[in-house]
């Protein structure tokens, strides 16, 4: 990808994490998430799919054997299909399992063990080997076998209690945070990983979840009610411990404002022509205005939904008052400075033609993240990697009959 | 032994963001030092309701670990003292708005200079580049521009964000993200570089699934409450005495809640028929939902392998026994506020854990330790103090 901070000249450009081999047993959302994190960096992420195809390919197509689902995650990588049912396909994975740093995998905690893949296994051949597992609740505990998805993760975490509106019905976050968390989480495990390796000499296991991402991004909320016993709740855009910081009503939709502290408070006042509130009580103190936030609220609005949008935030930009309109997915993606740091890349796809990804969040001088290769077609590298692993053509040709392959 | 041990992280952050990001390394065994203004400190030690004896219950949470030296970056001898640090380090995190560093002569051309295999992380409201570069950005602003806002929330309800700062967090995570590779890369040429992300990145890259759905599709996405965009059910189903959650959206997973609620499910067999009678599914499935309790149905989905789980407040999950087993509640001390809980640490490694271990510091707590370890004499340090260079 192109990076917009500035690339030194003689920089390296196969990223920050070439000549680490991942090979990633993932499906959906949580690990290949994380597999493409390391994959836009430059790991030589090897994507294990069954000889059908990960499922997600099949939910509604786009073209033959591929999915927006699909495409989202797994841009960078190369792609095997192999049958991990039969004992040939078992012997594959271990051989390439011998060649790697790093496996991803998000079975079910048990379902590992019974391919035959797991770690104890696979460390036998692969001492060096960082083993990571996400699954819905971690490999030990209670609730280690239960299957887990982000919604039961958000609701387990205590995140669903805090969003949505006071009162209202029972509220997600909107985007699939605790499979993303766990993924970051996860990659965040693997790097540490292969830095104890240097200092070791041998890789280790990393198990991480989608209901402890869920509880370790709940850092501030459970701060909360730890301190002050207080349980937190949805506020909708609110926030726990500043006013006013949410969403406010103009003319023509919604933007928000954060003006909590004292001194963007009174620049937000004056702006809105409010300075009067500077010096009502109920508004003095940052813990005043938010005791009486509903109020607050009604006499911004009062004054806010008078004129359009962009005209507050001109206003507030010029004071320097931190604000924002609410985007669509669309409206964000087009903005400038989505654009101008790099936020939407392209890549052909056979089949579908030109399509779009986003681009990475971090922006490195030296070793900066790129788009190098399209998601993979089902088994579309099998063969230059069973060769690679010492399988002739004749046994590649087997492997075919024997259905181990496509 | 932990798998960051030996790496010396310089910490001039506030808030949530980038505190988020130097306390994972703590975790996992990175020396992080906290760098502070004399007097108060970091805002966050004076902020809000949560507070045992006077300190901060947010400043603690995202300090543990960490050691603070309270330096005055407004004096030259103050300056002197960061790059004399600097010079020692391996990471430099901070979260100024872009350019501040600059003027403070903290920015990564400066330190650079000084240490080209320093890893210089930037965290800020949008990045350093770009037309938004100097504006100040939160958590909340972050994700109304990124487009979460647009898909939280009930379908026609007011907007909501997501309840917790996931721009903050996820910028955090990231910046760890980018710090690591930024190590890996230094490993193979020597060199140090910039790492620079921001709030408003990182909530974009968490829309990796609904930007793709528009980009593929053409479709907007829309808040749904607590419904899937591409599998149904799986949302929140009322019970008897409460809302509890089901992910049953697979037509295998359908099959077997179907089972349990004794529903004949022909008429939604098939997925895309589930999605496009998604109202009159929940209905049918609420008829009987409402009649049990949530203790009810979980334990019998529980036992057909359905996904469900209760809708939790923060009381109860941080109760839970499965909470309790995987570690994700410690107890600390601290010297001030005494015994304190804190959330451990999600990612649980075999060989090499991270751990909880030192309560957040007291302010310059470790300033005179610090100002030894960079030889500084004791005269040295008792003029710096009488100057208030460092407390």
């Amino acid at each position: 990808m192109v990076s917009p901070a500035k690339t030194a000249p003689g920089a390296a450009t196969k990223g920050a994490l070439e000549g680490l081999r991942v090979i990633d047993q993932t499906q959906v959302m949580a690990g290949p998430f994380c597999s493409m994190l390391l994959a836009d960096l430059g790991a030589d992420v090897i994507k294990v799919e069954p000889r059908e195809g990960e499922h997600t390919r099949q939910e509604r197509q786009i073209a033959p054997g591929v999915s927006a689902s699909f495409l989202a995650v797994n841009r960078n990588k190369r792609g095997m299909a192999i049958d991990l049912k039969k004992k040939e396909g078992i012997e594959i994975l271990k051989r390439l399992a011998a060649t790697a740093d790093v496996l991803v995998e998000n079975y079910r905690p048990g379902v590992a063990q019974r391919l035959g893949v797991d770690y104890g296994t696979l460390r036998e051949i692969n001492p060096k080997l960082i083993y990571c597992s996400i699954s819905g609740f971690g490999q030990t505990g209670p609730y280690a076998s239960r299957g887990g998805f982000d919604l039961i993760a958000q609701g387990m975490s205590g995140i669903m209690s805090a969003t949505g509106s006071e009162g209202g019905a029972p509220v997600k976050v909107g985007v699939p945070i605790t499979d993303l968390g766990a993924g970051l989480f996860a990659v965040f495990g693997i790097l540490c990983a292969v830095r104890a390796r240097r200092l070791t000499g041998r890789g280790q296991f990393v198990d991480t979840s989608l209901f402890e991402a869920g509880l370790a991004l709940s850092a501030w909320e459970a701060t909360e009610y730890w301190y002050t016993g207080d349980l937190p709740k949805p506020l909708g855009t609110a926030h726990r411990l500043s006013a006013p910081y949410q969403a406010f009503r103009a003319s023509d939709g919604t933007f928000t404002v954060g003006a909590g502290n004292n001194k963007l408070w009174g620049l937000f006042a004056g702006l809105l022509g409010l300075e009067g509130l500077l010096q009502d009580e109920r508004f003095k103190k940052p813990k005043d205005r938010l005791q009486n936030r509903a109020a607050l609220e009604k006499l911004i609005e009062e004054i806010t939904s008078r004129k359009p949008r962009a005209h507050w935030l001109e206003r507030c930009e010029a004071a320097g008052i931190p604000a924002g309109p609410i985007y669509s997915i669309p409206e964000a993606l087009a903005d400038p400075q989505a654009q101008a740091r790099g936020m939407t890349q392209e890549y052909d796809y056979p089949g579908v033609g030109r399509v779009r990804t986003l681009g990475n969040p971090v922006k490195m001088s030296r070793s900066p993240a790129r788009l190098y290769k399209a998601p993979p077609a089902l088994g579309e590298d099998n063969e230059a990697l069973l060769s690679s692993l010492g399988y002739s053509e004749e046994e590649i040709l087997e492997l075919k009959e024997k259905n181990v392959i496509p | 032994m932990k798998p960051l041990q030996g790496l010396r992280v310089i910490d001039l952050t506030q808030a949530m963001a980038a505190p988020f990001c130097t306390m994972n390394l703590a975790d996992m065994g990175a020396e992080v030092i906290k760098v502070e203004a004399p007097g108060e400190g970091e805002s966050m030690r004076q902020l809000g309701r949560a507070q045992k004896n006077g300190h901060s219950g947010t400043f603690m949470t995202m300090n543990r670990n960490k050691r603070s030296l309270a330096v005055d970056l407004k004096q030259p001898e103050g300056v002197e003292l960061i790059r004399r640090l600097a010079k020692t380090a391996d990471v430099f995190v901070q979260n100024y708005r872009p350019g501040v560093a600059g003027r403070l002569g903290v920015d990564f051309e400066s330190l650079q200079k000084i240490n080209s295999r320093l890893v210089y992380c930037a965290i800020s409201g949008f990045g350093n580049t770009g037309p938004y570069a100097p504006r100040g950005g939160y958590d909340l602003i972050a994700q109304g521009m990124s487009g979460v806002i647009s898909v939280t929330g009930e379908e026609n309800g007011p907007p909501a964000k997501a309840g917790i700062p996931l721009a903050d967090l996820a910028a955090g995570l990231f910046g760890a993200y980018g710090i690591l590779a930024a190590l890996e890369h230094r490993e193979r040429t020597g060199e140090g570089q910039l790492v620079d992300t921001s709030l408003l990145e990182a909530a974009m890259a968490l829309t990796v699934w609904e930007s793709s759905e528009y980009w593929l599709t053409g479709g907007v996405p829309k808040p749904m409450g607590s419904a899937h965009r591409l599998g149904a059910p799986y949302q929140a189903l009322r019970a008897a005495d409460g809302y509890f959650t089901v992910g049953a959206g697979s037509d295998k997973l359908f099959a077997a809640f179907c089972g349990v609620l004794g529903l004949s499910n022909r008429k939604f067999e098939k997925r895309k028929d589930r999605m496009a009678n998604r109202p009159a599914l929940i209905a049918e499935i609420e008829k009987i939902t409402v009649t049990k309790s949530r203790a009810a149905w979980l334990a019998a989905l529980e036992k057909a392998g359905v996904p469900a789980g209760p809708i939790n407040n923060y009381a109860e999950a941080l109760a839970d026994p499965h909470t309790l087993a995987r570690e994700m509640v410690v107890d600390l001390q601290h010297p001030g506020a005494g015994a304190i809980k804190a959330l451990g640490v999600p990612v649980k490694l075999s060989e090499t854990p991270g751990a909880v271990e030192r309560a957040a510091p007291l302010l310059g707590e470790h300033t005179a330790e610090i100002l030894k370890e960079l030889c500084y004499s004791e005269t040295e340090e008792r003029a710096l103090r009488a100057k208030g260079v460092v407390q």
